[in-house]
């Protein structure tokens, strides 16, 4: 359940919950009582209020910040974050599923040797490994150099501060998020059925597309889930790989915080955010497993 | 489960430490790079108060984390508009000049200002303009004001600090209008001449735009003083101007939150920064316009020299606090750089 890409089938094993099993649910039940469902309770009830001159939040009842998410800009750049995200996804996934898949394949200790390689990332802060990007990417930046020095290009190319800087910087950061559940999936998958795929005549390609893609489908919605979701609210990218130019959705948000300080209206951008996640996994979890139950 | 217990170990270790440590403490908010460590190991080692140093981005975060309550903090550090906004909804406690004796090294120009008359409620720590920095070895033509800025030829080539307020100030500057001019039809005259700036620019950034000036990447930009004056002094190559069409001023303060919890400690590090050798230490980090005429006779001519800290004398307004219409602003720059 907290896990849905560990094993395709899950949903078919249904036990009664004893009082044993909420007793131990209970340390889990409590954090997200705490920190899930009251924070996002606290921000509904904001984004119906007010505010005063210094941005303080003032508790009379209005719907004018959710009438203002009708307003073209904003669903502009909800679309346009949408966009970011779904390219962001989709070159995390194709990315993703040939090195999942390589790992998988490997034997015990080497397999452990390479997610090592995956994770390694995450030892440093991820501002650090950004900032790393706009030294690679800047115009007197080491790509630039190398490219010319290989007489590739004889000005620099505009590398940093462009759209394709801030999908470059996205992809870097959610990739071993789309690695890791996919290894898990594809790890699980039964050898024999490729054997016998193989044996009943199908070619590698109705292998993948007919055996290995539906067994492994688990895997790829919970990496979409773990790379779109995040890449959505990002805005720590577009601003520095960016240059700030092009405003995503988490930059209109984060700017109602901290600049326009109009809380209300960034809770009510917030809840139209959590709505559009909750879509996502509806649709990546929620509707599978309906139909597997019919 | 050894991992747990390192863990929990390390938690239990960190929670005695952090308790054997008693002693006064005093709670900064304060911009980014814009308090030396230099100024706070001195403080401490003089009074044995303990500094947090806490940082913020610009006056808007620093309500945000101010008013938010979570935190409460002794000496803050907002700008001239921000002062102004706290005064009246009375989040400032009144200073007690008899505890601050070296506010008479401030500069007398330093102590007339429109939004706290007297010094009432803060005290300037630097002041600073926001002009134009141009690298002479790329820009060849002069480059003296907004217009000579945001020209065509430049495309992609200009920076400017990503502040929505700011922005709007230039094109009402440009309109003839005063920064503090914030109306319905002034945002709606100041529309098109920033519908055309805005694709122009390459860059907005507030933390750090010297960077994407030294590293190449654009030419021009309209940022902080202090961040030319910091160009200028790696590289005589950026040259800094006040835009002809006008300029403004800003003024960084300290101050102290009326629900201070140490507000003895705070009056010190207030009185400790107005010393001359310690406000010449903050002249040396971030060169910005200090407003203690008793540390400026301490620092160098190279320093009094350049032009980005000191620019010639000429007539500029600082901004006014404008209320609820900072909401308006962000919405049309939103809307701007959205429509390109």
């Amino acid at each position: 359940m907290i896990f849905p890409w560990t094993s395709a089938d899950d949903s078919s094993r249904k036990h009664p919950t004893s009082p044993r099993a909420w007793l131990l649910l209970a340390p889990l039940l409590g954090w997200l009582a705490l920190f899930v469902v009251a924070p996002t309770l606290i921000l509904l009830a904001v984004s119906f209020c007010q505010r005063d001159e210094l941005g303080r939040i003032v508790w009379s009842f209005t719907t004018e910040n959710y009438a203002r998410l009708f307003d073209a800009t904003y669903w502009n750049i909800f679309v346009r974050s949408v966009g970011y995200a779904a390219l962001t996804t989709l070159l995390c996934l194709v990315g993703g599923y040939p090195v999942a898949w390589f790992i998988a394949r490997q034997t015990e200790p080497a397999r452990s040797r390479w997610l090592l390689l995956v994770m390694i990332p995450f030892w440093a802060s991820f501002l650090v490994r950004t900032f790393a990007w706009i030294t690679i990417l800047k115009s007197e930046g080491l790509l630039n150099g190398l490219l010319q020095s290989l007489r590739l290009i004889s000005v620099p190319a505009e590398l940093l501060y462009t759209p394709g800087a801030v999908v470059v910087g996205l992809v870097y950061t959610y990739l071993p998020f789309a690695i890791l559940p996919i290894y898990a999936s594809v790890e699980k998958m039964d050898r024999q059925l490729l054997e016998a795929a193989a044996d009943l005549g199908a070619h590698p390609f109705a292998t993948f597309r007919k055996v290995i893609l539906p067994l492994t489908r688990p895997g790829i919605m919970a990496a979409v889930l773990l790379v779109f979701v995040p890449a959505v609210g990002m805005f720590a990218i577009s601003d520095l790989l960016g240059g700030a130019r092009v405003p995503l959705i988490g930059n209109v948000i984060e700017n109602q915080f901290l600049q326009a300080r109009n809380w209300p209206f960034g809770a009510a951008l917030g809840m139209v955010l959590l709505a559009l996640f909750a879509l996502t996994a509806w649709l990546g979890f929620g509707r599978k497993r309906g139909a597997v139950a019919s | 489960m050894k991992t747990f217990l390192t863990f929990a170990l390390t938690a239990a270790l960190t929670f005695i430490t952090g308790c054997g440590k008693r002693g006064p403490e005093l709670k900064l908010l304060a911009w980014s790079e814009y308090v030396p460590q230099s100024v706070i190991d001195g403080f401490t080692k003089e009074t044995g108060i303990r500094v947090h140093y806490e940082t913020f981005a610009s006056n808007e975060e620093m309500l945000t984390k101010l008013l938010a309550g979570a935190n409460r903090y002794d000496v803050i550090q907002p700008s001239e508009y921000a002062v102004e906004a706290l005064i009246k909804a009375g989040q400032l406690a009144p200073l007690d000049a008899a505890r601050v004796p070296n506010l008479g090294n401030l500069a007398p120009e330093f102590r007339a200002f429109a939004h706290d008359p007297g010094n009432k409620f803060s005290i300037p720590w630097m002041a600073g303009t926001v002009g134009i920095v141009v690298n002479t070895e790329l820009v060849k033509e002069p480059v003296n004001s907004f217009a000579d800025v945001f020209q065509e030829k430049y495309k992609g080539r200009i920076i400017g600090v990503k502040d929505s307020r700011e922005l709007v100030s230039w094109a009402l500057a440009t309109l003839g209008r005063s920064c503090n001019d914030v109306t319905p039809e002034t945002l709606a005259a100041a529309k098109p001449i920033l519908a055309k700036w805005i694709p122009l620019v390459k860059v907005w950034d507030s933390d750090s735009p010297k960077t994407a000036l030294l590293n190449g990447d654009v030419w021009i930009g309209v940022v902080w003083s202090g961040e030319a004056a910091l160009l200028w002094q790696q590289n005589k190559k950026f040259r800094y101007v006040l835009p002809a069409e006008g300029a403004h001023r800003f003024i960084d303060s300290l101050a102290i939150p009326v629900n201070a919890a140490n507000a003895d400690g705070a009056h010190q590090f207030i009185n400790y920064c107005l010393r001359p050798e310690v406000s010449k230490l903050i002249s040396d980090a971030f060169p910005y316009t200090n407003p203690n005429a008793a540390a400026r006779k301490l620092l160098s001519p190279e320093q009094l020299a350049n032009p980005a800290s000191y620019p010639p004398d000429s007539k500029l307004e600082i901004f006014r606090d404008i209320g609820k219409a900072a909401a308006q602003v962000d919405k049309l720059v939103t809307d701007l750089k959205n429509a390109q």
